[in-house]
């Protein structure tokens, strides 16, 4: 037998035995505390953040353990990876943002047969999936309301420059088909383009901008449906606007990004649509608490709305007190509403 | 017939000796410290939940690395392994999804697996027939790929069926089926380079492709067979991917290209072709998932993981950079 082979036996040997130990020693302790509640972010992103501030809030407010985890990647794979780690250190109740919708149901299945709560935020899962609560914004209806705005900003006339985000985001197909919808009811408007897969805000203000380059004459409104594209689409639009003499597109986006409110505020454009994001993170720790202590959910799946509020110029600088008064109301009608105690 | 196998037995082996090699045994050793320094770091580290959980994931991500590990092993690499990998999901869920075509599993499975080989196979030739670089060719396809993946599916998952679950998430003896299948793959692809002319041969491509023409290796169908090989683990990746997780998202892949490349390099292949250690590999894997478990239990900042995990195959870089200049030095 030659020396590498001897040293592997050996060192093989060795680890097993090691392992053994320290498998034994640990055979009589109860192990480590850890926080019952995961917060799962997909990744580092702004809406990611606000959902994490809403976990910490929670933590702060009532002293349950909430351990806020920030992924690598917007992929199922990632967020499965991530996420059956924390599983096998054996955290109770989850949180997590469907990616992936479908792919979420696998995930979330080996969560419930292994005993743990799952609720969806952000987006709703697969129907039939193991998450017993999705809190997120009604995606069709704010999509419904954005467009609708639109329309209205409009003069209830033109060409829309349809701007959708990531085609492999849950939201996505959705708010295309909210949007498709509302524009096939006026006989006078018409999406001129539609351009999509947009992952970052560079790409999104390449595409909108070679759109406008495109067909900037005939576009008259522009509907970004993503958090990067209604950045990109409130800075292109804050210069194209601001010119002497150019014409006026009309734009309704989401999100409440700094730089998008500023946009609305000096009127270089129209509106958007905030979402709830602190409450998505906010509200799902207080459900998962609940079921954590004996509290059962009043049916199977039920969705919680979260709201969204169409920001204008007019309440710019106080539509933030709304959305707070919505996360608390939802929460103080929690029990009862959508949980029992049986 | 008598002549040539005698031939292939005199070089059966080819005179090694050593199970794995001593740069293997020191990645063994690694793994084993964070492992006893993880169990000592979590009571929830030697259970065999743990076990069935993250074993799978070694499984998935020796496939990937396998993928891109065969195309450096020839001196060329592969940007499209994530891309086939999207492309095959695609296919998958068209082929035995209950929306469309609705192939028994057993059908619409192996058909599509045939995918991965054949897009392997166009690369190659691409390669070898224009000459023109791996690089340039892979990273043209991928867009290809990327772009037929999204046209296709709209950015729509499929549905898997509940009967072709079994693959990803059963197991037998608390073993996963997706670790017994690659630890037989791996076998078999260990048997290929250590005991096979072709795989000697492909060795040889990737150690000096003029050497190697020079002494009659037809090099180019060398390069053709690796990109193949390499597209049919893609192809068994996004398989066992899709059975896992319940669904065929056509975004699968998108983060295999990091990973290709970090188990292949962590795991002992030489980026300039001729080294190949499946073993290794599987080290590799394993040691990539530990590290990832171990940003989750030791509570790291989630934000600069991805700085820690590039720092790591840099460093395994460095160390075998450093290994080949004082094994030169020492000769």
């Amino acid at each position: 037998m030659t020396r590498n082979n001897k040293f592997l036996i050996l060192t093989l040997l060795g680890l097993f035995l090691v392992l053994a130990g320290i498998k034994w020693s640990q055979s009589g302790s109860e192990g480590t505390a850890i926080d019952p509640i995961v917060l799962y972010l997909p990744l580092p992103h702004p809406y990611c953040n606000a959902v994490g501030e809403g976990g910490k809030a929670y933590q702060e407010s009532t002293g349950t353990g909430v351990r806020v985890l920030v992924g690598q990647e917007s992929t199922q794979a990632n967020v499965n990876t991530n996420v059956e780690s924390m599983y096998t250190l054996g955290h109770q109740g989850f949180a997590i943002y469907p990616v992936d919708p479908a792919g979420s149901k696998g995930l979330f299945a080996r969560l419930r047969d292994g005993g743990r709560h799952v609720v969806a935020y952000g987006a709703e899962p697969m129907e039939g999936s193991a998450a017993t609560f999705a809190v997120a914004t009604n995606t069709r209806s704010a999509a419904t309301q954005a467009t609708e705005q639109l329309i209205q900003l409009m003069g209830g006339q033109g060409k829309i420059l349809n701007v959708l985000e990531s085609l492999t985001d849950a939201n996505t197909p959705i708010r295309k088909a909210a949007i498709e919808e509302v524009v096939a009811k006026y006989p006078k408007v018409e999406i001129i383009q539609t351009v999509g897969d947009v992952t970052t805000e560079a790409k999104a203000r390449e595409k909108i901008e070679s759109a406008l380059v495109a067909r900037g004459d005939e576009v008259d409104g522009i509907i970004c449906t993503g958090y990067t594209t209604t950045v990109a689409a409130s800075v292109l639009l804050s210069e194209r606007n601001a010119k002497a003499g150019a014409k006026r597109i009309r734009f309704v986006g989401l999100d409440t990004d700094e730089r998008v409110l500023e946009a609305i505020r000096l009127g270089h454009v129209d509106a958007t649509l905030a979402q709830n994001p602190f409450g998505h993170g906010y509200i799902s720790c207080a459900l998962l608490d609940r079921l954590l202590n004996g509290w059962e959910p009043v049916e199977s799946y039920q969705f919680i709305d979260s709201g969204a509020v169409v920001v204008t110029r007019e309440n710019v600088d106080d539509f933030q007190p709304g959305i707070e008064s919505m996360t608390k109301r939802i929460v103080s009608e929690m029990e009862g509403k959508y949980l029992v105690k049986r | 017939m008598s002549t040539r196998t005698n031939t292939l037995n005199t070089n059966l082996g080819f005179g090694q000796t050593d199970w794995v090699s001593s740069r293997t045994l020191g990645l063994i050793l690694f793994a084993g410290l964070l492992m006893i320094s993880m169990a000592l770091a979590s009571t929830s580290f030697l259970t065999g939940e743990t076990f069935f959980s993250q074993s799978r994931y070694v499984a998935f991500y020796v496939l990937v690395a396998m993928s891109q590990a065969v195309c450096l092993a020839v001196g060329d690499l592969n940007l499209t392994v994530g891309a086939i990998g999207s492309i095959i999901t695609v296919s998958l869920g068209m082929a035995i999804a209950p929306e469309y075509a609705a192939l028994s599993p057993w059908i619409g499975v192996p058909l599509v697996f045939l995918i991965g080989p054949l897009t392997g196979l166009i690369n190659g030739l691409i390669i070898t027939r224009f000459k023109i670089d791996a690089f340039i060719v892979t990273l043209s396809m991928m867009f290809v790929y990327m772009g037929l993946r999204s046209g296709i599916s709209g950015g729509n998952s499929y549905r898997v069926p509940e009967s072709f679950w079994w693959l990803g998430q059963g197991g037998a003896f608390g073993i996963p089926f997706m670790v017994l299948i690659v630890l037989f793959v791996l076998w078999g692809i260990s048997f290929l380079y250590r005991n096979t002319v072709l795989g000697r041969r492909l060795l040889a491509t990737g150690s000096n492709s003029d050497a190697a023409r020079l002494s009659g290796i037809n090099t180019d169908r060398m390069i053709v067979v690796a990109h193949v090989i390499s597209g049919g683990f893609s192809a068994l990746a996004a398989i066992m991917w899709a059975s896992w997780s319940g669904n065929a998202a056509p975004q699968t892949g998108d983060d295999w290209l990091i990973i290709s490349f970090a188990v292949a390099i962590i795991g002992g292949t030489g980026l300039s072709g001729s080294l190949i250690s499946p073993v290794g590999i599987l080290v590799g894997a394993v040691i990539f998932k530990l590290i990832q478990h171990a940003l989750v239990i030791l509570k790291i900042n989630d934000n600069y993981s991805n700085t820690l995990l590039g720092g790591l195959i840099l460093l395994a870089i460095v160390v075998d950079r450093a290994r080949e200049h004082f094994g030169k030095e020492g000769k």
